[in-house]
């Protein structure tokens, strides 16, 4: 308290000079297309935060511009901090339903959004006619997450509309991805923001779901956020001024972002700061810029990464993993680059997110939140994977900015492929690790290293049968599937899907769908589309198999047998119009006769290979078997896969030993490698070493139990 | 006679009665054999003609890891509520053991399988009682007390600043739970004592008569009951230890592994020899002197 005078002072000089410094830039901050775009939809947001009330007070100016052939009669706004307002709100009742995955609001911390004023620039008050929508199937009648509000005349195509908003916002206490925990904030979804119109089907505006993200139309931003002076703000864009009120008491802070569609920000007495810069010409060598564009036939110059300017907010007690921290982000913006497309903004901030605020792990345009704890191991690719996840994410969402409600494995799928394939490269496999109250037990145990498509792989094949991929996010059976599908099911199939066509065509057919729809709204369709043309086959079969319906994959051997070739037969046969018969003696005798003549014996291999599950590789794809003998020679053949079962004959002078389908390992999204293959004698070390780790772990829990008796 | 000094005699009978520890070894070794044996012939059937199979020998690795899971995801449900019912046997057989390892405790004979039986059957049902009872003791401890400890922690974590707080309390809590623990379990251990070494036959009359005999001596009994408890903990330090030098693949090391497994769990039922006889050697030499 007693240094308070002091700190007054030097906030009063410092906001002095920052004034004096920014005063170039204050003329800029008039609303200006930052995109450069006309007629491009523009937000100029003034928002206050009151530290004390829990609450945001602000002013919203949008423009929005009319791109259809359609005469538009109203607007759509997301209101989503309703979805915390009662029990009533859609977001609620699924997770009443849901129950353990759910999130509950507690008495007295229920949160909202109220318009308290929606003008028209040039007058007319639309707040007469604001009606909230509920129009999602299962409907939930009370949800208050999607407002309309009506012109008075319908506005024209080729129209833009200037609206003037206010509005208060109560925060909510650290749920689903925004609040406040003590202090410290993170605001997401917090504006009024328009849903997307799309002419011939008109608003796209979803209500708030539980198992759902978000979509949006590219704007320009610009906002305005006034905090106490004690706070240390980060946003989405880049700051262009910090203006300190009279008093010294607050701080306005200005962002400024072109082309994104969606605006988030943190705010906390305690953050500690850093900045940094991504030196494209340090983290990248020539040879790596010329082997990218090589695999991706494009010129040196097109392949080049800018420089980005890397922010960093982050807590004090994980001050030690700052380093972690860059490394990650650095190894994202390179790779994701190098691979989909350089970074096309000036910066990126990555939010160590606030205690308790339930903002860990989530993606905005420029500015995502990580996400670690007090302790963690360096085996552990713990932050790095959730930072090169969410940082991908400005890619897959933020830039190719798919309609999270009805496709959301477009951004989780192909952004958990990438994840995966970005970690490998920069960093190699990860310990799977668990932890006891934030211990890391990888201090202490040994748990297996693995690759992200490992673990994917398990997610996949537990959710196969219940919901297609490309289900609307809140359609989904649970949420569990919801995840399981849109996350680790889309991810494991692109890794099959890269499995077949090459790891560089895989390069390039996501490289030419990212810049290909860059600041677009993509869909499914449109993947396959570019799938099909850079592979110049028709591979819509894969995705029908895989992403449309609810097939499991599992191709496998039933059976192996491999004996001497039958040649000589027992019986009574005629010959020279007699009966003859042949014995087992006279078989072994004409055996020994015919192997002295040969030299070796023939033997008969027999590989039957079934389809357990309905998905069936079409196409020009086969399944491979692979049939390995004594002698050491091996066989291949290929099954077109169609039917149920197939049997494959072949003969050798060797016993076979084993048999294995796709021994490549190409179908990754098969659900059951353990039975790809079989051999002909039996092996039990595997099994033994696995029975006696079960039963030491048993005999410790019933020698603990000894302590009850 | 000193808390160090009863340890070090208490620690010399567990030393001699060891061939108990052998016989706890024995019974949890066969009734784990029993329980793992349907795991090991479903891994067998599913697994020992496939060449997942000699991964499995390999180590651990995520893929099968997760065909292991996706193939028994309903098997593993039915396997863990199926261990419910023997883990209660268990329970039971335990009940009976005890009875086997005090008696032989309290004389001064050798140990032999015969009178080691025939004193588990002696003492069987007394044991059964205190161990009914004792069921009573834990609810009170862990469901009344420990929800009230539960609150204070809570209210102490619902304000931390940090996650450091929130680990803090979550170790103390556990930390606290453990020494509730220990404080049940000896409390009746001696009263299991008094019944042998007094050849009381009323469980409930023991229980009451061991309030007084400890709430004397609390400190000093509870004080040698930790001691035990750190040389079990400092005998899982050496196995764990011992387990990170053995290499994790290869026929020997396997055999190795399992053999240093065994002989862990062995020390184990050592140390449960060693807690009774400490508190034989307690009960003795305080039963009748001065508190």
């Amino acid at each position: 308290m007693e240094k308070a005078p002091n700190r007054a002072c030097l906030i009063l000089s410092l906001s002095l000079l920052a004034i004096l410094f920014c005063l170039p830039f204050l003329e800029a901050t008039q609303i200006t297309p930052a995109s450069g775009k006309k007629n491009f939809t523009r937000y100029e947001i003034w928002v206050e935060l009151d530290d004390a009330a829990k609450m945001l007070k602000g002013k919203e100016d949008i423009f929005w511009f009319n791109h259809t052939r359609e005469e538009i009669p109203d607007i759509r706004l997301h209101l989503y901090w309703n979805g915390f307002k009662n029990e009533k709100s859609t977001l609620l009742q699924e997770s009443r339903e849901e129950s353990l995955l759910g999130i509950q609001v507690e008495d007295r911390h229920w949160s909202w959004i109220d318009l308290k004023k929606a003008n028209l620039a040039d007058g007319p008050d639309l707040l007469p006619t604001l009606e909230f929508i509920n129009q999602d199937e299962p409907l939930h009648p009370g949800d208050q997450t999607v407002a309309r509000l009506v012109f008075p005349q319908p506005l024209l195509p080729g129209e833009e509309v200037h609206l003037k908003l206010e509005f208060e916002a109560k925060i909510p206490r650290g749920l689903l991805r925004s609040g406040f925990y003590k202090d410290s904030y993170f605001i997401a979804q917090w504006f009024p923001k328009p849903g997307v119109y799309e002419e011939g089907k008109g608003w796209n505006c979803y209500e708030y779901h539980l198992s759902s993200e978000f979509f949006a139309d590219f704007a320009d931003f610009i906002v305005h956020i006034t905090v106490p002076a004690r706070f240390v703000v980060g946003a989405s864009g880049k700051q262009v001024s910090a203006v300190s009120d009279r008093e010294g008491k607050k701080v306005t802070y200005t962002f400024q972002q072109g082309s994104i569609h969606d605006f988030a920000w943190t705010a906390a007495p305690d953050f500690i700061k850093l900045e940094r810069d991504f030196i494209a010409d340090r983290e990248v060598s020539e040879e790596e810029y010329r082997e990218v564009a090589k695999k991706l036939s494009l010129p040196l110059e097109e392949v080049r990464l800018p420089d980005v300017r890397m922010i960093l907010l982050i807590k004090p007690e994980h001050k030690s993993q700052v380093e972690r921290h860059f490394k990650a982000l650095r190894a994202a913006i390179k790779y994701y680059g190098l691979w989909y497309g350089p970074y096309p903004y000036e910066t990126v901030t990555m939010v160590d997110p606030p205690f308790r605020t339930a903002s860990g792990g989530m993606e905005y345009p420029t500015l995502f939140t990580a996400g670690t704890g007090v302790l963690r191991d360096k085996k552990v690719l713990s932050p790095e994977s959730v930072i090169v996840h969410e940082f991908g994410h400005g890619y897959w969402y933020g830039l190719a900015a798919n309609n999270e409600f009805e496709e959301a494995w477009l951004d989780e799928g192909i952004n958990t492929y990438s994840t995966g394939k970005v970690l490998a490269k920069a960093y190699g496999p990860g310990m799977f690790s668990t932890s006891l109250f934030g211990l890391p037990l990888s201090w202490f145990f040994d748990f297996p290293f693995y690759y992200d498509r490992e673990f994917d792989r398990i997610g996949a094949i537990m959710i196969a049968e219940i919901d297609p991929i490309t289900a609307f996010s809140w359609r989904f059976y649970k949420r569990v599937s919801y995840g399981l599908n849109v996350y680790f099911r889309a991810s494991t199939c692109l890794h099959t899907l890269e499995r077949l066509l090459g790891e560089d065509q895989m390069v390039r057919i996501l490289q030419t769908f990212q810049m290909r729809f860059r600041f677009k709204h993509p869909r499914t369709q449109d993947f396959i589309d570019v799938v099909n043309e850079m592979t110049a086959r028709d591979m819509s079969w894969f995705f029908e198999e895989l992403f449309f319906t609810t097939l499991n994959f599992d191709y496998g051997i039933a059976s192996l047998k491999s004996s001497e070739k039958k040649e000589f037969f027992r019986g009574m046969f005629d010959a020279d119009g007699k009966k003859e018969e042949i014995t087992k003696k006279d078989l072994a005798g004409m055996k020994k006769k015919r192997e002295k003549a040969e030299g070796q014996k023939i033997y008969t291999t027999e590989v039957k290979v079934r389809r357990f599950g309905e998905a069936r590789v079409r196409g020009e794809a086969a399944v491979k078997l692979r049939v390995f003998f004594e002698d050491g020679s091996e066989e291949v053949r290929f099954w077109d896969g169609q039917k149920r079962w197939e049997k494959f004959v072949l003969e050798k002078p060797a016993k076979a030993v084993s048999a294995e389908i796709d021994p490549d390992f190409i179908w990754l999204i098969d659900s059951n490698i353990a039975n790809n293959s079989l051999k002909i004698k039996p092996c039990r070390r595997g099994i033994f070493r696995a029975a006696a780790k079960v039963m030491f772990w048993l005999q410790c829990g019933l020698s603990s139990l000894r302590g009850l008796s | 006679m000193g808390t160090f000094k009863i340890f070090g005699s208490g620690f010399l009978m567990a030393g001699r009665k060891a061939r108990l520890a052998i016989y706890l070894w024995l019974a949890n070794f066969l009734f784990s054999l029993v329980l793992v044996a349907p795991f090991y012939f479903l891994l067998q059937r599913d697994l020992a003609r496939s060449l997942a199979g000699e991964k499995l020998f390999q180590g651990q690795d995520l893929l099968w890891l997760g065909d292991l899971v996706y193939k028994y995801q309903n098997v593993l449900a039915l396997f863990f509520g199926w261990l419910v019912v023997p883990s209660l046997f268990y329970l039971v057989l335990q009940v009976f053991l005890n009875g086997g390892i005090l008696g032989r405790i309290s004389v001064g004979e050798r140990v032999n399988l015969a009178a080691f039986l025939s004193d588990s059957a002696k003492y069987f049902w007394r044991f059964f009682r205190v161990f009914l009872i004792s069921i009573i003791g834990y609810v009170l401890v862990f469901v009344f007390i420990g929800r009230g400890l539960s609150s204070l922690f809570k209210i102490w974590t619902e304000s931390a600043a940090t996650q450091w707080t929130t680990m803090a309390a979550s170790f103390l809590r556990l930390f606290v739970f453990l020494l509730l623990f220990s404080i049940v379990k000896m409390f009746f251990d001696y009263v299991k004592v008094s019944l042998v070494i007094e050849e009381g036959k009323k469980a409930i009359r023991a229980t009451l008569a061991n309030f007084q005999f400890l709430g004397r001596r609390f400190f000093r009994a509870w004080g040698l009951f930790l001691i035990v408890g750190l040389v079990f903990i400092g005998l899982s330090i050496g196995y764990y230890l011992g387990a990170k030098l053995i290499p994790k693949s290869g026929v020997i090391p396997l055999v190795i592994l399992f053999v240093w497994h065994q002989v862990y769990i062995l020390a184990m039922s050592w140390t449960t020899v060693l807690f009774f006889s400490t508190e034989c050697e307690f009960f003795k030499t305080h039963k009748y002197s001065p508190p």
